[in-house]
């Protein structure tokens, strides 16, 4: 069934196809370049600018109008025939354009970030690989290019990751993060297989869509029955597992999150891009396009492992001392948030806080990026030994770099959630959409939201002391060495343009009139079944006064304790400072047990291999080599020996025989007597 | 009275010498020494034997022709082993090894 598309879908969807294909030219051209060629970034920043347009000509045809779904056959197997195809709805516009938007910054941002790395053209193709893969997986209305998409989102920030392929920890880092992934991407596969077995079909919109498969079909009696078929309901769950296996090893959910601290490897500015819009998202898009799969007890789960992962993450970020890894257990809370609202059924806000999160994270990155270029020219300046992500080095930089520090304290303002901002607006409706739910169920469900709103004071405190340590106070690394020589300052318009267009998108006015009410924002209304009732009551305005009351307080402190005296304000000796410094141990425990055991085993099959399958073909050999042996002596002492012998025989005979013919006269005497003799004796016997 | 017997045993004695003097010694004088005993013996046969002979002394006849032919063919040989003697600087028969091809 092909539907026939108007003259204005067909050129939406091919608007769309160069959308998502136009970077994955820039890729292919790129390929071709020197790895210096400063053509590279015009090229990649050029298709990432045709890609916006593009985007936004979709986004504006496809947005709350009804989906565009376009397919064609890709091939036939048997009765089973695989559509391939485009499916825009407002999701996968949404994403569309997203991911160019927060791209594009970054790419310019990227031009002079990477100005001096030798692998500038190198960076360039990767990034638009990364941007190909991403735009590529959110237009697919297909599981099995969803998943190659998948795939190589996964495989494209590999490559960004270790991008500086020579440091060791950089080459560590992108093999976790490779790995991680790897088992997401089993989950996703497992549970496409089971998709497919129990429907018959990979495509999203037959399965997921309004009506679709998904929706008519139902768990009763052990089975989960579809329009077709039934199978035991265990493999429902088995395909939530997968699923949601893949989105924590995509988002970075609890326990697949230790990659993406680590991921701080690669250059910031695709750090940015990973913790904003393309790599992290995609595990949260996942689960909106898979949203109507799941059942009431597997959305707990998921609330469950959201608000566990946003506490985590929130109270590792509190002692952490690299700039960037701060940044990154707050991309992992605020992912954790995100999830946490799929779980409370507030698919809206989750969508709408993935797109604030996107402009607001991206934006502390790149902020970051510059201190910590601005850091490492003081310390090749002056041949110092210093970690320049380090924030005890840092301080009162807000007089060197003044828009980075205006910018900081807007995207500071969004991360933890104050009016104004667009954090606000996305993190409150999650928080009273969590605490509508939690009503609604029983007082032990009390726990997920309250974790929630700890959370965000703890997001509060940690932000805060960030930006404190980083911009009030003395710069400590000039306390410490007064001599060295201080050259910063903001950078030029590639830099501040980036940062200006991501600040702005943080505060309120792009997403909605009110900067108070959240309900009004155009994504989180767009996302709302038309049934939806907005229910009034005591925890919209009790809760986002207390958080914001709270938050203040927090930050108040927080800058008391950080901006008065440079010493430490709490003990670090104490357990909870330990487990949060330790990063609550996750990592020792995956390396201690799991790898371990990984390791155990593989010997173990390295022994068995060596051993026993190397140990036959070894006894096979010394069996064939024995053989060869004994036909070998057979052949020697045998066959050459019966030889020999017959000759040994004839050149005896033929030296007996020479002697009589040796010209000396008295052996010829000699035979002619024997011959004398034979005869005489013959006559005498016969 | 000496029997034949005796004779002959007595012939038979003196070619076996004779022929061991050939195949063993390592000088051609002496070898040709035992060709003269082993003609001898013949001559010895000759002269018993003419004893049967109807004709008288026809054994001793041919024996003195023999002794004759013996003394002749002695002068040969030895005037050969002069010759040998020159040509190789030795009577050893071992040395001297030119009959073969």
């Amino acid at each position: 069934m092909i539907p026939i598309l108007s003259h204005t879908d067909a050129q939406t969807v091919s608007f769309a196809i160069w959308a998502v294909a136009l970077p994955f030219v820039a890729f292919a051209l790129n390929l071709l370049l020197f790895s210096k060629s400063k053509i590279a970034a015009l090229i990649s920043t050029t298709a990432i600018v045709a890609s916006l347009v593009l985007a936004v000509k979709v986004f504006l045809s496809v947005w709350n109008a009804p989906v565009i779904h376009a397919q064609t056959t890709w091939f036939i197997i048997g009765a089973t025939k695989v559509q391939v195809g485009l499916l825009l709805n407002n999701l996968s516009v949404l994403m569309l354009l997203l991911v160019p938007v927060i791209a594009l910054p970054v790419h310019i941002y990227s031009t002079a970030y990477m100005k001096e790395d030798d692998g500038y053209s190198r960076y360039f193709r990767y990034l638009s690989l990364f941007c190909f893969s991403m735009l590529g997986l959110v237009v697919v209305d297909n599981l099995i290019l969803l998943y190659a998409f998948w795939e190589l989102v996964g495989f494209s920030s590999y490559l960004l990751i270790g991008f500086w392929f020579t440091r060791q920890s950089a080459v560590m880092a992108n093999k976790k993060a490779f790995i991680m992934n790897r088992i997401g991407d089993t989950g996703l596969l497992t549970a496409v297989i089971i998709l497919y077995t129990q429907f018959g079909t990979f495509d999203i919109q037959a399965l997921f869509g309004k009506d679709g498969f998904v929706q008519i079909s139902n768990i009763a009696a052990g089975m989960w029955a579809g329009p077709h078929s039934a199978i035991p309901a265990v493999w429902q769950y088995v395909a939530f597992a997968g699923i949601f296996l893949a989105v924590a090893a995509k988002s970075a959910q609890f326990p697949l999150h230790t990659w993406l601290p680590d991921a701080m490897e690669g250059p910031t500015s695709v750090s940015a891009l990973i913790h904003a819009a393309t790599m992290v998202a995609a595990g949260v898009f996942l689960l909106g396009r898979f949203y109507p799969m799941f059942t009431e007890s597997e959305l707990t789960i998921l609330a469950v492992i959201g608000a566990f992962t946003a506490f985590m993450a929130a109270t590792i970020a509190l002692t952490q001392n690299d700039l960037k890894r701060i940044l990154a257990y707050s991309t992992i809370s605020q992912l954790g948030f995100m999830v946490l609202a799929m779980g409370v059924g507030a698919y809206a806000s989750s969508l709408f806080h993935l797109v604030t999160h996107a402009f607001f994270k991206c934006l502390l990155f790149l902020v970051a990026g510059i201190v910590i270029h601005q850091m490492k020219h003081i310390k090749d300046d002056n041949n110092l030994d210093i970690d320049p992500q380090n924030i005890l080095h840092m301080g009162g930089l807000r007089k060197k770099l003044p828009l980075t520090f205006i910018v900081t304290i807007i995207g500071a303002l969004a991360l933890i959630g104050l009016p104004l901002t667009s954090g606000y607006l996305s993190k409150d409706g999650i928080l009273i959409q969590a605490f509508d739910w939690a009503e609604s169920r029983g007082a032990i469900f009390n726990i997920i939201p309250y974790a929630a709103l700890l959370t965000s004071w703890l997001t509060a405190f940690y932000v805060a002391r960030l930006v404190v340590k980083v911009f009030f106070g003395e710069f400590r690394l000039h306390k410490a060495n007064p001599h060295i020589h201080i050259h910063m300052g903001d950078g030029s318009r590639l830099y501040k343009g980036p940062l200006v267009f991501l600040a702005i998108c943080s505060l309120f006015p792009l997403f909605s009139n009110s900067p108070i009410f959240y309900e009004d924002a155009w994504i989180y209304k767009s996302f709302l079944p038309s049934n939806f009732l907005a229910r009034e009551n005591l925890y919209h305005i009790v809760i986002p006064a207390l958080i914001n009351i709270l938050a203040v307080v927090v930050i108040y402190s927080a800058f008391a304790i950080y901006g008065k005296r440079n010493a430490w304000a709490f003990p670090q000796t104490g357990l909870l400072y330990r487990i949060s410094f330790n990063e609550w141990y996750i990592d020792r425990f995956y390396n201690r047990v799991i790898i371990k055991f990984v390791m155990w085993f593989s010997n173990v099959l390295y022994w068995f291999d060596k051993k026993v399958v190397d140990g036959l073909v070894d006894l096979f050999t010394n069996v064939g080599i024995g053989l060869a042996k004994l036909a070998a002596w057979l052949d020697r002492n045998i066959v050459d020996g019966a030889l020999h012998l017959i000759a040994g025989i004839v050149q005896s005979i033929g030296n007996f025989a020479r002697r009589f013919q040796g010209g000396k006269v008295q052996y010829y005497l000699y035979s002619m007597l024997l011959v004398v003799a034979v005869v005489f004796i013959f006559k005498m016997i016969f | 009275m000496i029997t034949q017997q005796e004779f002959m045993i007595v012939s038979v004695l003196l070619f076996c010498i004779g022929l061991f003097i050939i195949v063993s010694k390592k000088n051609a004088i002496q070898i040709l020494i035992g060709i003269e005993l082993m003609l001898n013996a013949a001559i010895l046969n000759l002269v018993a034997f003419g004893k049967f002979d109807r004709a008288n002394n026809g054994g001793q006849v041919f024996a003195l022709f023999a002794i004759v032919l013996a003394a002749a063919t002695t002068a040969v040989a030895l005037a050969i082993i002069l010759n040998v003697y020159r040509r190789y600087k030795t009577i050893n028969p071992d040395k001297i090894n030119q009959l073969k091809d």
